[in-house]
């Protein structure tokens, strides 16, 4: 039996998750039911979005970390929209989301691509400088759910479909086809391997005839347009929306592209990976406050050192894994 | 005989120290003061608001000096709040009004910026220690909250019931004072079958409230009321509460304001909130700094002052932390189904 370096690690990963959900079962009463899946999933929705748009920028080699400001301005401007607009076709909304994150991306990716800065400083600078954005923009004034139209405040509680009392709602199914479609996309076409290629060898990449700024420009809109999906689902879930919106989720984004395995230095990963670490990081975040054990105080340092954990685990399982496959003579 | 004269005439004077005291300061237009009003961060309705208040009062006196309405980004908003005060005491500004949001680690800044002859006025939120703190104007009485806190759990759950707490961050002074002040209230006879189970953190972000207060519904099947003293928190958990249909099950009450609960209360998820003005507060923090600095008022236990349109207070020791002083504003509206459409409006 022949199993691919990547089949293995997601089936490693979907091990250390399961492994994870089974011990807060066994430290929380009544911890195990659907209500458990209905909960986490609509979070997962909207961080699986930004971690997968965050995974084609770190296959470059490079980072974005000022996703959380654009989720947070494209959800309060999408809604500021709406509350001017509000008879906008309902399925021009998600689009214009996407357009809007898509332009803060397009501006990180013309600054790191075009002028060959690091994406770091860049991506750290316009972080600060789109939540001043918004913060001066919105004049101290705040979105409310009352001043939105119907449909979008209850979009985000719609069921696609439902077995028994697990619940899959709407923004459950897009980001799992969203996931999939990149998926396909990285790895069956042409234009999805270049990501990989510039990461994994510039030099060869560039021998081998691929753009690499152009490609480069490209990740940051997929992360700037997906991180503006999010934004539109963020709006509709929370309805009310501050200046904070979106606050931290650079990290969360880069955690779960982390523990997804994705290489941090770029070249290797898979986004349906990235889905599994998004899932076991919010399951993690959730239960701890669920965990009488942990305190407020600590669960920030508690959650940082589950996380470094599933890494470690991850990690120590597919050596263990590898060199058993090689002594096996299957490489 | 003389003994008792001296006695008299020692409790006359007294006497008319205190009348003395109790004659009303009132401010002189047209003064110079250059003032900065710093919020917690920037961006959020309640400091806008307050910013309103100064503005008026700015006008209204006549104050030929700057009003400066800046603040962090949320972000930032511990290490921003030092920076600014600290950059005001040395750019010689006059008062600079705070909403500390930085616990007792601004304290240090704030008694530099005293010694470069900035005064600091706290509002909304104190410095816990009082250390370089001219006077704090608190929006209402403390331990009031608590007890409104107390009534409103009481009154929306039948008098018994297990509740909890969802608070904004976990060293916000203000939300830290009030949620004590409530557990104090609890212990009167009144609330003996009311149990409060739990307190978390939403950090004044909706996404985190409200995520946390589904987590509270989960670990405590028998829940029937979220209190959470936060403008964010409130709206985030009985939008969390609408959203999953638990409307009936658990309710949600604390600190709101009207334009944002409206419908949570015609719907029954929020019956009951409180709050108070922060138009009102604004205003009152600016009166009370605009003395300050143009020495009308030194800041002293007992000295009166007439704030405008808003009438006569008097500074006092607070209540709640030992060696430091206050102006107390109050009072609040509680809100329900007759009155909030009307505020929101």
């Amino acid at each position: 039996m022949r199993i691919s370096l990547g089949t293995l690690r997601i089936i490693v990963l979907l091990g250390v998750f399961a492994a994870t959900v089974l011990f807060f079962a066994s430290q929380i009463d009544g911890y195990l039911n659907a209500r458990l899946f209905n909960r986490i999933s609509g979070s997962v929705a909207v961080i699986a979005l930004i971690a997968v748009g965050q995974a084609f920028v770190v296959l470059t080699r490079n980072i974005d970390l000022s996703i959380g400001s654009v989720v947070g301005c494209t959800a309060y401007f999408t809604g500021g929209i709406l509350m001017a607009y509000p008879d906008l076709p309902p399925l021009l909304v998600p689009l214009l989301a996407m357009l809007i994150g898509g332009i803060f991306g397009a501006l990180n990716g013309f600054l790191v691509a075009r002028f060959r800065l690091p994406s770091i400083i860049v991506t750290l600078a316009t972080l600060a400088i789109f939540r001043s954005i918004l913060v001066q923009s919105s004049d101290g004034s705040s979105i409310t759910t009352e001043r939105l139209p119907v449909w979008l405040t209850s979009f985000a509680t719609q069921n696609a479909f439902s077995i028994g009392e697990l619940q899959m709602r709407w923004i459950v199914v897009i980001s799992v086809v969203v996931v999939l479609v990149a998926h396909v996309f990285l790895t069956r076409f042409r234009a999805g391997r270049q990501f990989f290629a510039i990461g994994s060898n510039p030099d060869a990449a560039a021998f081998a005839g691929i753009n690499a700024g152009r490609t480069i420009f490209l990740a940051f809109v997929i992360s700037g347009a997906l991180a503006g999906l999010a934004g539109f689902m963020f709006l509709s879930r929370f309805g009310n929306i501050t200046v904070v919106a979106g606050l931290g989720l650079e990290l969360k984004s880069v955690g779960a592209v982390v523990v997804g395995g994705v290489n941090i230095f770029g070249g290797s990963g898979n986004v349906l990976g990235v889905l599994i670490g998004a899932a076991l990081i919010d399951v993690i975040d959730t239960s701890l406050v669920r965990w009488e054990l942990v305190s407020e105080f600590w669960r920030e340092a508690v959650l940082g050192l589950l996380i470094l954990t599933a890494v470690a685990a991850d990690t120590v399982l597919m050596r263990r894994l590898l060199k058993r496959k090689t002594d096996g003579g299957q490489q | 005989m003389k003994h008792i004269t001296v006695s008299t005439l020692a409790l006359c004077a007294a006497l008319y120290g205190v009348a003395a005291n109790a004659q009303a300061v009132t401010a002189d237009k047209g003064g110079a003061a250059d003032m900065v009003l710093l919020p917690k961060f920037l961006g959020i309705l309640p400091f806008d608001q307050a910013n309103r208040g100064a503005e008026e009062a700015h006008a209204e006196l006549g104050n030929t000096g700057t009003l400066l309405y800046t603040g962090p980004t949320p972000e930032n908003s511990v290490a921003g709040q030092i920076e600014i005060l600290t950059t005001a005491g040395s750019q010689g500004q006059d008062v600079v009004m705070l909403s500390n949001n930085a616990g007792d680690q601004i304290g240090p800044a704030a008694e530099a910026a005293q010694t470069a002859g900035t005064k600091v006025v706290t509002w909304d939120s104190p410095i816990p220690s009082g250390q370089g703190e001219t006077v704090f104007v608190a929006q209402v009485d403390f331990g009031s909250i608590g007890v409104v806190m107390a009534d409103m759990a009481h009154s929306v759950m039948g008098g018994e019931g297990e509740f909890a707490v969802l608070s904004a961050t976990p060293d916000a002074a203000n939300q830290n004072a009030w949620i004590a002040a409530m557990e104090e209230a609890l212990k009167d006879p009144k609330y003996a079958n009311m149990k409060l189970v739990d307190t978390v953190y939403g950090d004044d972000q909706s996404e985190v409230s409200y995520n946390r207060a589904l987590a509270l519904v989960d670990s405590h099947p028998n829940l029937k009321l979220i209190m959470s003293p936060t403008t964010v928190g409130i709206q985030a958990s009985a939008k969390a509460m609408q959203d999953e249909g638990l409307c009936d099950k658990v309710k949600v009450s604390g600190l709101g304001l009207p334009a944002e609960m409206v419908s949570y209360t015609m719907n029954g998820c929020a019956p009951e909130f409180a709050l108070w003005s922060f138009v009102d507060l604004g205003y009152l923090t600016y009166y009370t700094s605009y003395m300050l600095a143009t020495g009308k008022i030194k800041g002293e236990i007992g000295e009166t002052f007439t704030a405008g349109r808003m009438g006569d207070y008097t500074i006092e020791e607070d209540p709640g932390r030992a060696g430091a002083k206050r102006i107390l504003m109050g009072p609040f509206t509680v809100y329900n189904k007759d009155n909030v459409e009307a505020e929101a409006k």
